[in-house]
């Protein structure tokens, strides 16, 4: 028997040879090579498409999206958005402008009912969309509370419209210059009096009952920030957040594949399945990026959406950077939490047990599991230290806005999610080893506050840990969905060093524009809108986009002399 | 949202079909729109991350396609398409491990391999295997005015110019086991061939189409050199989805259409459900309207009844699914199932046991919906795996710490509606079914699949995948049966077999409704292109080739359409 087809040398090869398709070459050229695509780089990718551009945007995973992610985690036939669900930038997003996506089929739903809280009494608290609607709400538990709310939600909203939103798309400058410009006027000046609290002292000084300050500190925390931390800038942004999410219909991924269409249609490339392991640099500049499979695509400029230890020290190499940027990277903190995620499929809509506002079930998010402000902050105390002691946290039923989500008609899929640590106890195999116990103790809670349902109706269930998260996307270190802790000294200007928080870094051609970099993660588009503009206007290409007036307003009122 | 939108032509679906048909309009300078139901482009092409670090392959896996002009005429590799030679390449080396039967690997004798390399046409040089396969599925059926004659049977053709000693006039009669028999020697390796070729939507046992049949099967396989494209076939898919894109194409997810609209007659546009994204809108072509989903909803539900020839759906309805529809496993375990003695080192996936076509026959006994549940024992029950070794060894499929995946298993199973139970009858007994194949598969050469060992099993039931595709009927591969009945000239029925259908403007881009059927091999579309350039309505660049064996016919002027 022989082993091999002898006859291989009489023409298979040659046979072959003719049928053998012709696959992308390995090497390539391009003007800018984009690493990630995540929202930001599919933003600054889809930017300089249209500008004109030749760009790669090179993605590790098999789908683009990065947290733009909508997976069949019950498979089969039901999804779930596995990282950004609410999104809440959308309404000052320059890129629904810029890419008419509104006209393109991107669709989102803004319910009203937006965060509600349900208590163990079946009473409940719930921010709305509308003002009044929360006014109603918290009239329930306090009337001082609510006329307090009143005054404070309008002066949120402002520094939320006047500053926040549009310091997002602005590069950052240094923070004695910021504190100086914002003084400028009266509402600059309260923003920077509410920046000496920490987010536990602003909820508390400005509301009296328990019950609204259980809720309000957990939506200014749930993202991130440490609740006793002062110098939190973005706790306003924290309490716009919570009255104003929106659900992407037919998933989150569905943004990620508009961009990834103005890419394509643009001239660009998209390669999945592309991990990069270095970029070139050559005399201080970047020259390219090499790929897993030995892919060299040369660039005249690369701009990478990761966290800086894998973009500085692993893909430039130590060697090629300043001791100090090193030692920065070296000594970054990634998130001081992550978020744990149970994933279920059920027959019917989740209906929650409450006696006092049925509007609660419509709510894009509900909290569950603390009864004051004690809780909380008890609860981030112990998250902040790697413990579990309480368990707590949001749900969502996916499916209420979007029944794309499901194949089978009538099913939903809903999640609850907690912010959680990396190290669980020390140790990140204890999320493993205590899986089926944590879920079992999510789960009595969420059921308890479900009207009729017991563990029989849900005909499906999965649950990702922190570690998963990293798994799923390994630049998330440590599960860190922002790529890098929200404190005083990796925000704003410091974000994620003061040589490159502008986008540009110190080597030549290569530029950051990731969650990493100013002003940070949760698809705010701004790390992509900054990095599009500087790419362009250093490369001479066309910067085909407006300016939107809430930016230039900013701009003409704080930042010039 | 502006309330009309215009193109040139509208697809419905945005499957392979569909989205390679918008590449090759597109690149031909036509306006084009494509509507997809789901959220996700890519049809049965899909790969998804259930568990956070494993990768499964809900439905196709393997590059059939490998000899499409679409390769060379969308010039795919420009828009990011990958596949890497590996070990599996060489089909005849992966032959020569054997087959794989209940008693361990059953040689290959010289005469198996002789007579293989004879009908795949690897004897001669140049090789004609790439022609073979090309004549067979890359061109359109001749036009009903031509009588098919054992002459222009284009791989009749093509069998007589390069290897006229495998030429007879009796290969038209034939099924794939007769054509066998003719060249080959040891049972198994025929009875593998059989079951190949069934499990990819033709089979051995049909007469008429064994050179059809056995070239779907092992033949397009080893022009693929039996390989996963680089992120699997969504990935392959968006190298096409990006080709059309990339020409101007639109493609639109979350946009089901509920009607394609008539208007005297003449199909002018479609109507989309009133949840798509973009609201119940109208979207007219100015061309043609391209169903690329099944036949059988596109007159029932599209089109609606009233405007189809109540023979002409009759017979429609009546199209034989049978043939198997596709139950998928897949296992995620501790430790890597790998053959054990006397299969081990040999048996890298494929068909087990292939002792004998008595076992072939008992299986397809079951799945024809006779008896309706598996009858067969679980030692002899019939099963395909797709192990880590077809995969690229770039594209890890489990980056967990711990685990391996073996996705899919694929086993066939009536296709629902033929269940006497019901067509979820076999979903209520996934439980049964999945003990059964793990019954079967440890029996066999995977002993360490057991509770043990398995940490996750997903499974995935016809009646499941025609909620996930609901162009994909039956839950199959191919939908509409290759037998000879529903072949060619004749897929699905006559009048339909040239991608027209007897409304005006009306053409059908589906695999379970159009030759030569699924599998992703991009020849739906390209046959489909020598129709509607015969019709006038596209005029692709000097980048377009017809097939050599294709028969024009006078195109049909289409009617005056009202604007």
């Amino acid at each position: 028997m022989k082993t091999r087809f002898e006859y291989k040398n009489q023409g298979m090869e040659s046979g072959y040879g003719t049928i053998v398709h012709p696959v992308m070459p390995n090497k390539l050229e391009c003007d800018v090579a984009v690493i990630g695509a995540g929202p930001n780089g599919l933003m600054t990718a889809a930017y300089l498409a249209k500008a004109g551009l030749k760009v790669v945007l090179l993605e590790r995973r098999g789908e683009i999206g990065g947290g733009l992610a909508t997976e069949e985690v019950l498979y089969p036939c039901h999804y779930a958005n596995t990282h950004a669900i609410y999104h809440m930038m959308v309404d000052y997003l320059p890129m629904m402008n810029d890419f008419n996506f509104n006209e393109r089929g991107l669709l989102w739903m803004y319910p009203n009912a937006q965060t509600g809280m349900i208590f163990k009494d079946r009473r409940s608290l719930l921010l709305s969309r509308m003002q009044d609607c929360t006014y109603d709400s918290i009239l329930k538990w306090s009337e001082e509370d609510a006329n307090k709310f009143a005054d404070w939600i309008r002066v949120i909203n402002r520094m939320m419209d006047e500053i926040l939103a549009p310091g997002t798309y602005v590069p950052p400058i240094p923070s004695l210059d910021l504190v100086v410009k914002t003084q400028k006027t009266k509402l600059g000046q309260q923003f920077l009096e509410m920046m000496e609290k920490s987010p536990y002292e602003s909820v508390t000084e400005t509301f009296k009952h328990p019950k609204v300050r259980a809720l309000f500190l957990y939506v200014a925390c749930m993202w991130g920030l440490d609740p006793t931390e002062t110098g939190a800038f973005l706790f306003p942004l924290m309490m716009w957040i919570s009255m104003h999410k929106r659900q992407c219909y037919g998933g989150s991924h569905k943004m990620a594949s508009l961009f990834g269409k103005d890419v394509v249609t643009n001239g660009g490339l998209i390669l999945e399945n592309a991990e990069v392991v270095k970029i070139h640099t050559e005399d201080g500049k970047a020259t390219g990026v090499e790929l897993f499979d030995g892919t060299v695509i040369k660039a005249k400029a690369v701009a990478s959406t990761l966290d800086p230890q894998s973009t500085f020290v692993r893909l430039v190499g130590e060697s090629k950077i300043t001791p100090t940027l090193a030692e920065r990277c070296k000594t970054w903190k990634f998130d001081k939490w992550s978020l744990w995620t149970i994933h279920i499929a059920t027959e019917r809509p989740l209906e929650y047990e409450v006696v006092d506002d049925a509007r609660v079930n419509e709510a894009l998010m509900n909290v569950m599991g603390f009864e004051n402000e004690d809780d909380v902050l008890k609860f981030f105390t112990g998250v902040r230290a790697g413990k579990l002691d309480h368990i707590g946290g949001h749900a969502t039923c996916e499916t209420l806005y979007d029944p794309t989500l499901v194949d089978i008609p009538g099913h939903h899929v809903s999640k609850f999610q907690f912010p959680a640590p990396y190290d669980l106890d020390g140790n990140k195999d204890n999320w493993e080893k205590r899986k089926k116990d944590i879920e079992r103790k999510v789960l009595d809670l969420w059921l308890s506050h479900l009207k009729g349902f017991s563990g029989k109706d849900i005909i499906a269930h999965s649950s990702e840990s922190p570690v998963d998260i990293e798994r799923r996307i390994p630049c998330m270190v440590r599960g860190a969905i922002k790529h890098g802790d929200y404190n005083i000294l990796q925000m704003g200007y410091n974000r994620p060093d003061e040589t490159c928080s502008t986008t540009r870094t110190p080597i030549a051609g290569l530029y950051v524009c990731g969650a990493s970099t100013y002003p940070g993660g949760m698809v705010t588009g701004g790390p992509a809108y900054i990095a599009s503009t500087a790419i362009a206007e250093d490369m001479g290409a066309k910067r085909w986009w407006k300016t939107p007036g809430f930016i230039t307003k900013y701009v003409d009122t704080y930042l010039r002399d | 949202m502006p309330k009309d939108e215009r193109y040139d032509f509208v697809i419905v679906g945005g499957g392979p079909n569909g989205v390679t048909l918008a590449a090759y309009l597109a690149k031909s300078g036509a306006s084009v729109c494509v509507l997809e139901e789901r959220p996700e482009a890519g049809g049965a092409c899909e790969n998804t991350e259930p568990i956070a670090g494993v990768k499964i392959n809900p439905h196709a896996i393997m590059l059939y396609g490998a000899p499409a002009p679409g390769f060379e005429q969308l010039e795919l590799w420009k828009y990011g398409w990958r596949i890497d030679e590996n070990e599996m390449g060489d089909l005849m080396a992966d032959a020569s491990r054997g087959v794989a039967c209940s008693f361990g690997m059953s040689p290959l004798t010289e005469k198996d391999q002789l007579g293989f390399a004879k009908m795949a046409g690897l004897l001669t040089q140049p090789t004609f295997t790439k022609e073979l396969l090309r004549s067979v599925f890359w061109c359109p059926p001749h036009p009903p005015e031509v009588e098919v004659t054992i002459d222009n049977i284009p791989y009749m053709q093509v069998y007589k110019k390069y290897q006229p000693d495998v030429w007879t006039e009796e290969m038209l009669d034939m099924d794939m086991f007769d054509l066998m028999d003719e060249h080959l020697e040891s049972e198994p390796w025929k009875v593998q061939q059989a079951v190949v070729a069934w499990y990819s939507g033709a089979a051995g046992h049909w007469k008429g189409v064994a050179v059809p049949a056995w070239a779907c099967a092992i033949t397009l396989l080893i022009c693929g050199r039996m390989r996963v494209p680089r992120g699997g076939m969504h990935d392959y898919f968006h190298a096409v989805m990006r080709c059309a894109l990339a020409h101007g194409a639109v493609v639109r997810t979350c946009c089901p259409v509920d009607e394609i609209i008539l208007n005297d007659g003449v199909a002018v546009g479609v109507r989309l459900r009133d949840n798509a994204t973009v609201g119940e809108k109208k979207i007219w072509a100015k061309k043609a309207v391209i169903s690329g989903v099944d036949v059988r909803q596109t007159f029932n539900k599209l089109v609606g009844p009233s405007h189809v020839d109540r023979g002409l759906l009759q017979r429609v309805n009546d199209i034989s699914l049978k043939g198997g529809s596709i139950f998928n496993f897949h296992f995620y375990t501790r430790e890597r199932l790998e053959a054990r003695k006397p299969w081990a080192g040999k048996f890298l996936g494929g068909g087990y046991p292939q002792d004998s076509r008595e076992i072939y026959y008992d299986h397809v006994a079951d799945v024809d919906g006779r008896k309706g549940n598996p009858t067969v024992p679980p030692e002899r029950a019939l099963w395909l795996s797709t192990p880590y070794v077809r995969f690229e060894p770039t594209d890890r499929q489990v980056t967990r710490p711990e685990g391996h995946i073996m996705s899919p298993v694929y086993f066939l199973v009536p296709p629902p509606e033929y269940h006497v139970d019901g067509p979820d009858a076999i979903n209520k007994i996934k439980d049964q079914i999945t003990q059964y194949i793990i019954k079967a598969m440890s029996s066999g050469p995977y002993e360490n699949l057991n509770s043990d060992n398995i940490i996750h099993v997903w499974t995935n039931s016809p009646y499941d995948s025609e909620f996930r595709n609901t162009g994909l009927i039956g839950g199959t591969w191919c939908g509409t049966r290759h037998c000879r009945d529903q072949w060619a000239e004749k897929r699905p029925v006559p009048e339909l077999a040239r991608y027209r259908t007897p409304i005006d403007g009306l053409y059908l881009c589906n695999q379970t409704s159009c030759h030569p059927g699924g599998l992703f091999l991009q020849a739906i579309p390209y046959n489909l292109m020598h129709i509607l350039i015969e019709d006038g309505l596209v005029e692709p660049g000097p980048w377009w080739y017809s097939s050599p064996y294709y028969i024009p016919q006078q195109g049909k002027k289409s009617a005056k359409r009202p604007q």
